[in-house]
């Protein structure tokens, strides 16, 4: 049992991971059935069940609520992504690429890793508005610290041979980066890609606190003022759900990009 | 071709590895100059052979920090900058993983460098000839990671030769292979050295591997570094066992011996391969 690289058959893998879940389930199900628990603090699963419906087709309205929702958060989390993508992957090479970059830039960059991101909201609020570029502006800030140092990491851990075997071909200092370096430090940037982008979800909430008229964060911020727990625990599994499908997709495609990677 | 490298009273200390320590002196007034030819350069581990390697190639920062004393002149010309035409093929291939083995080799064209020197055409016809001479012609689709160690390393050294470099600088190329494939490979070198002569300065802590390929032979002392011994072989490659095992070969291997033991004093390891 205590042999960290034990190969266990999927069947054996499938059946504890299923066991452990369904043993929470059965938990949360007596905890709250029995009413051992208050309903108004934990709300049983099967009503999160009815939640879950009611929101998914809201029939008198003729709308699916917690579809508006999920498309308004997908859509601030992939613009937010796109830009971090676009801004923390260059801004992490050239750090990456340079130890005087690195030096002038680090400072800026990396407190912010342990920084209370969240306490920034007010902040960013009173300089960007209520409006989208607040919320968008505030997940880029969460995720693009992270990127940064991640970027710049895989670069610097890519071995020197392969730069100093580039510049003694005839390559410039730049081409030496750019064909020897940035190569090779590709899936490691793509795994500071996951992370961040995993990081949004977990920001969300709180991005979508002020002023949102929709959106998964302030689905839970409205069920939570009107004390339909069932609702704000609907938020938050659609949440974990989306979260879990976006990391098993980057994860899929970055296999699939860089199947040379050393497993 | 003619080529020269030229040390002039090389010396090369570090600064401590700690603070308040003492400058670590790695190499000590080297005088040598080489032509054209396998020059191995012997010597127990950590005595500075490679440094004095990197400079063989001309003093190029992003590798070897300027010399503390001398000079280091390519062609009679003082080279205290990179230098185009001494190319380093190093023990860990530095293949791309993410290349077929013909781009690996083919690298270097990317570079506006080689670009400019060598029209496209010829850059292909180049790429298939030296995969042709060191037998990966039938594998250059394939990705490094199906070839074996011996293979990488004849990537590397296919992408080394593409360029038909003056100076081969070669840091213990064959050192992580196994018995059977070193001597494929030393047998390859011969081979392509044949096709291409040129200045070849290898590292090995191989004895045998110093006899059978050498032109000349220089052994370094532990640190600081100064040249020991240095002699020429003049038997015609590829030697033959007969000749390894005549008496002149194993007075050269008993004289290398005796000299490696006697400035590591034990410390160090020197290796004898049959």
């Amino acid at each position: 049992m205590w042999n960290p690289y034990q190969e266990l058959p999927s069947g054996t893998r499938r059946g504890l991971g299923i066991g452990s879940v369904s043993l929470v389930l059965v938990i949360w199900a007596v905890l709250s059935g029995l009413s051992l628990v208050a309903k108004a603090k934990l709300p049983a699963p099967w009503e999160c069940v009815d939640a879950f419906i009611l929101l998914a087709w809201d029939a008198t309205r003729g709308e699916s609520l917690l579809w508006l929702a999920t498309k308004a958060s997908v859509m601030r989390v992939l613009v937010a992504g796109v830009v971090v993508c676009l801004i923390g992957i260059p801004v992490g090479i050239l750090m990456g690429a340079s130890p005087k970059v690195n030096s002038a830039l680090s400072p800026l960059v990396d407190p912010f890793r342990s920084a209370p991101i969240v306490a920034i909201q007010p902040v960013m609020v009173m300089w960007f508005g209520i409006d989208e570029l607040s919320k968008i502006l505030f997940l880029f800030l969460g995720a693009v610290v992270y990127l940064i140092p991640m970027v710049r990491d895989a670069m610097q851990a890519v071995p020197r041979t392969y730069y100093i075997s580039a510049r003694d071909l005839g390559a410039s200092p730049w081409e030496a980066i750019r064909h020897a370096v940035i190569p090779m430090a590709m899936p490691r940037i793509a795994d500071g890609v996951i992370v961040s982008i995993s990081v949004m979800w977990t920001y969300i909430t709180v991005a979508e606190y002020v002023n949102a008229k929709v959106g998964l964060g302030q689905l839970i911020a409205n069920s939570k003022r009107m004390s339909s727990m069932p609702k704000v625990f609907v938020g938050i599994f659609v949440i974990v759900a989306l979260a879990l499908i976006t990391y098993a997709g980057m994860t899929w495609l970055k296999k699939k990009l860089f199947p040379w990677e050393a497993t | 071709m003619s080529v020269s490298v030229e040390l002039k009273g090389i010396g090369q200390s570090y600064p401590p590895p700690e603070e308040g320590g003492e400058m670590v002196e790695v190499v000590r007034d080297v005088n040598l100059t080489l032509g054209s030819g396998i020059n191995m350069l012997l010597g127990p581990s950590g005595c500075g052979k490679s440094t004095l390697l990197k400079l063989m190639g001309g003093v190029r920062p992003y590798n070897v920090a300027s010399p503390t004393a001398g000079e280091v002149l390519i062609d009679g010309e003082p080279c205290m900058g990179p230098h185009d035409d001494a190319v380093m093929v190093f023990q860990t291939y530095a293949n791309r993983p993410d290349l077929s083995v013909r781009d690996n080799v083919a690298l270097p064209f990317r570079f506006g460098l080689w670009k400019k020197r060598v029209p496209k055409a010829e850059q292909d016809q180049r790429v298939t000839e030296m995969l042709e001479s060191v037998g990966l012609a039938e594998k250059a689709e394939l990705m490094p990671a199906q070839l074996s160690g011996g293979q990488n390393q004849r990537v590397a050294l296919a992408r080394a030769l593409v360029l038909r470099p003056r100076i081969l600088l070669m840091d213990e190329p064959f050192g992580a292979l196994d018995a059977q494939t070193r001597e494929e490979m030393q047998h390859l070198l011969i081979k392509l050295y044949k096709q291409q002569p040129c200045l070849v300065v290898f590292v090995t802590h191989d004895v045998t591997e110093a006899l059978l390929l050498g032109d000349r032979v220089l052994v370094l002392s532990t640190r600081p570094a100064t040249i020991a011994d240095d002699f020429e072989i003049s038997e015609p490659r590829p030697r033959s066992q007969t000749w390894s095992r005549s008496t002149e070969a194993t007075k050269m291997e008993e004289r290398v011996l005796n000299q490696l033991h006697e400035s590591s004093s034990g410390k160090g390891s020197v290796r004898v391969s049959i």
